[in-house]
């Protein structure tokens, strides 16, 4: 990164929260916290939660570094691999709100892993686990989305430890790692996944998935079993933020997942995508201030619902990114007409897919691979990767890729975007690239 | 080029105030919930700390009793965003207690420059009397940075120094803006970022906590 874009970058830190709220926001990715500081420029490295995998190097889930900025020698490259011990079901994390720490969740041992990415953001360093998420919030289980509040970290939960059921809560923890408080999903919609804040409506909206049972088990035994496919989410909750109460049950039938919110200030809605029926669904306030859901319609064959996962909205709002695991196809959406979808484009990516990434610019759009462990694909279509591409409004075009698999890191799941300017003090020289890591 | 930095700041600041009054905050776009109608639980601890005050006498940072609060704000005068925002609410928030005496005299605002070494004393008198506090409200320095350093570290406020084109400190800081609402055991209930500044929602929080009746909130 040149020098003028180091300024830019820093500077860009201190006006974005400012000209986020203003709605003229410039950031790094899309679809984080309002409340989570704001960088601009090329993102230099992408950071990459993964699976360990057995008889796959260490076999430890671990954060791995990529360098992403096309200006530095460690482009494309594996930059660092930090093993956490064991195998967590690692899946989802989030910065805190000036982006220091990064946090990461396993859904299966309930742990959270916290690394400083600040004082070397090429070189994370593991600073806290947090082992009694169970304990500390009254059985919740499933750490999965790691949203920044101010001064806080707000996680959504899966799962509890009473009947390993869809019942879950979100949880509240300092940016110390200090238990807050719990609150519960309400009765009539209990399931809880991905949890999204538009503070300019100070609503807080949730999504829903399924209990530790399910999402522990083999997919091909899960979908036979037609009892436990009745225990998927099929509702969202619209929360008043801040005083964390739930205030209207929305029907989303079919396990609702990712949220996002449209990132212009006058723009009231979000869209989410139904796992379980292959759709893509809105959720619209209403004049009277209440929110609406509608099905938008199909993603792909509606006839072979190819199980929609995450989500990305591009920061004008206009481009909708699809990624449907089953046939590892991303399809993009022009949603200016938020109530009208309509596909522009699709690119099979792999032979599975599940998370995609980009840039607030627009420019650069990120992939990988793996869904929850006992889900992925088996076999040869068990490809791990990550992907890069550049978007230009009309297609996407390979940038580089890292083979999860060949280098046996394990299997990529989130991605969260690093920046060396944002922490570094002026008068400090910028550091040289680490070597890549040596494939094992 | 610095005093200019200043001036932008104290004109942003005080940009409608040729009658000295802030201008109404635009309204938000939802009705904050009712005072006494939701919790704050305790998001972290802080200690009282010992800082200068805008006439370079020692001055407690939170300097409040059991039964009082305090809104603290991280700002320096250089700043030209964020910090303006932060005053403004402030202000916003100053003349909406002092015509609330049941919250204002419970109530102490304190803006603290983590930028020491340019934020003397003086300038910080200078900047309260462009703010022109009708309530409690505290303009706080320090010595130096090593002085600050243990305060910014207990309220978990970062920054960073932003370099010039040759490398060199500009003046500048980097940092997520945050205020945040202190009560009498030093319980932090609240933090504000930019995105969540509204001056309703804030009066209804320090009359929530101080277990305000309802009739006598804002």
């Amino acid at each position: 990164m040149s020098l003028r874009n180091a300024v830019s970058g820093a500077v860009g830190l201190v006006l974005g929260a400012l000209v986020f709220a203003s709605g003229t926001a410039r950031a790094d990715e899309t679809c984080q916290s309002p409340f989570l500081a704001k960088i601009t420029g090329q993102e230099d490295y992408v950071y990459v939660w993964t699976l360990g995998v057995k008889d796959w190097g260490d076999e430890s889930d671990k954060l791995v570094t990529i360098g992403t900025n096309p200006a530095r020698p460690d482009f494309g490259q594996v930059v660092s691999a930090v093993a956490v011990g064991g195998q967590h079901e690692a899946h989802h994390g989030g910065f805190n709100d000036d982006r220091t720490r990064l946090w990461l969740g396993g859904l299966d041992s309930s742990t959270i892993f916290i690394f400083d990415v600040a004082t070397d953001p090429a070189n994370p360093k593991l600073v806290k686990k947090i082992e009694t998420f169970v304990e500390d919030s009254g059985g919740v289980v499933g750490p999965h989305t790691f949203y920044a509040l101010p001064g806080r970290m707000l996680i959504s939960g899966l799962s509890n430890a009473h009947d390993r059921g869809g019942r879950t809560g979100l949880v509240e923890y300092s940016n110390e790692g200090k238990y807050i408080r719990t609150s519960w999903m309400p009765q009539s919609a209990p399931y809880g996944y991905d949890s999204r804040v538009n503070a300019n409506l100070n609503r807080l909206l949730t999504s829903s998935f399924t209990g530790k049972n399910n999402y522990m088990t083999e997919l091909p035994k899960l979908m036979k079993d037609p009892v436990a496919m009745e225990n998927f989410g099929n509702t969202m909750v619209v929360w008043d933020y801040h005083a964390m109460k739930p205030l209207q049950v929305l029907e989303v039938p079919g396990a609702p997942l990712e949220v996002r919110w449209a990132l212009q200030p006058r723009h009231h809605y979000a869209f989410t995508t139904a796992a379980l029926t292959g759709k893509l669904w809105g959720v619209f306030r209403k004049q009277d201030g209440t929110f609406e859901a509608l099905d938008l319609g199909p993603i792909g064959d509606p006839n072979a619902p190819a199980l929609p996962v995450d989500i990305s909205l591009s920061s004008d709002d206009r481009y909708l990114f699809v990624d449907t695991f089953m046939d590892g196809t991303t399809r993009v959406f022009d949603v200016s007409n938020p109530r009208a979808p309509k596909q522009i484009y699709e690119r099979k990516i792999g032979s599975q897919l599940n998370m995609v990434s980009q840039s607030w610019d627009g420019k650069r759009v990120y992939y990988t691979s793996s869904l929850l462990a006992n889900w992925d694909q088996t076999g040869p279509a068990n490809e791990q990767y990550l992907k890069a591409y550049t978007w230009d409004g009309a297609r996407l075009t390979p940038s580089f890729e890292v083979d999860f698999r060949a280098l046996a890191l394990g299997r990529p799941h989130i991605m969260r975007f690093g920046d060396l300017e944002l922490h570094r003090p002026a008068g400090l020289p910028e550091p040289e690239p680490a070597p890549a890591a040596a494939a094992p | 080029m610095r005093g200019g930095a200043l001036a932008a700041l104290l004109a942003a600041v005080a940009l409608t105030a040729a009658a000295h009054e802030p201008p109404p905050a635009p309204p938000p776009l939802f009705e904050p919930p009712a005072v006494g109608s939701y919790e704050l639980p305790v998001i972290q601890r802080v200690s009282e700390h010992w800082l200068l005050a805008a006439d370079g006498s020692r001055a407690p940072l939170l300097g409040i009793g059991e039964a009082e609060v305090a809104l603290v704000a991280f700002v320096y005068t250089r700043c030209g965003d964020a910090c303006p925002l932060a005053l403004a609410t402030l202000q916003r928030l100053d003349r909406a207690l002092a015509a609330r005496p049941a919250l204002g005299a419970r109530t102490r605002l304190v803006s603290v420059s983590f930028d020491p070494a340019y934020d003397t004393p003086a300038r910080m008198s200078e900047l309260r009397g462009h703010m022109r506090p009708k309530g409690r409200w505290a303009f706080l320095t320090a010595r130096d940075a090593a002085a600050l350093a243990p305060v910014l570290s207990d309220f978990g406020q970062s920054f960073v120094q932003i370099p010039d084109a040759g490398g060199d400190p500009s003046g500048l800081l980097g940092h997520v803006l945050k205020v945040y609402l202190v009560d009498g055991r030093r319980d932090v209930r609240n933090i504000y970022s930019t995105e969540y500044l509204v001056p309703q929602l804030l009066l209804n929080d320090v009359a929530t906590v101080l277990e305000v009746a309802a009739e006598d909130a804002p």
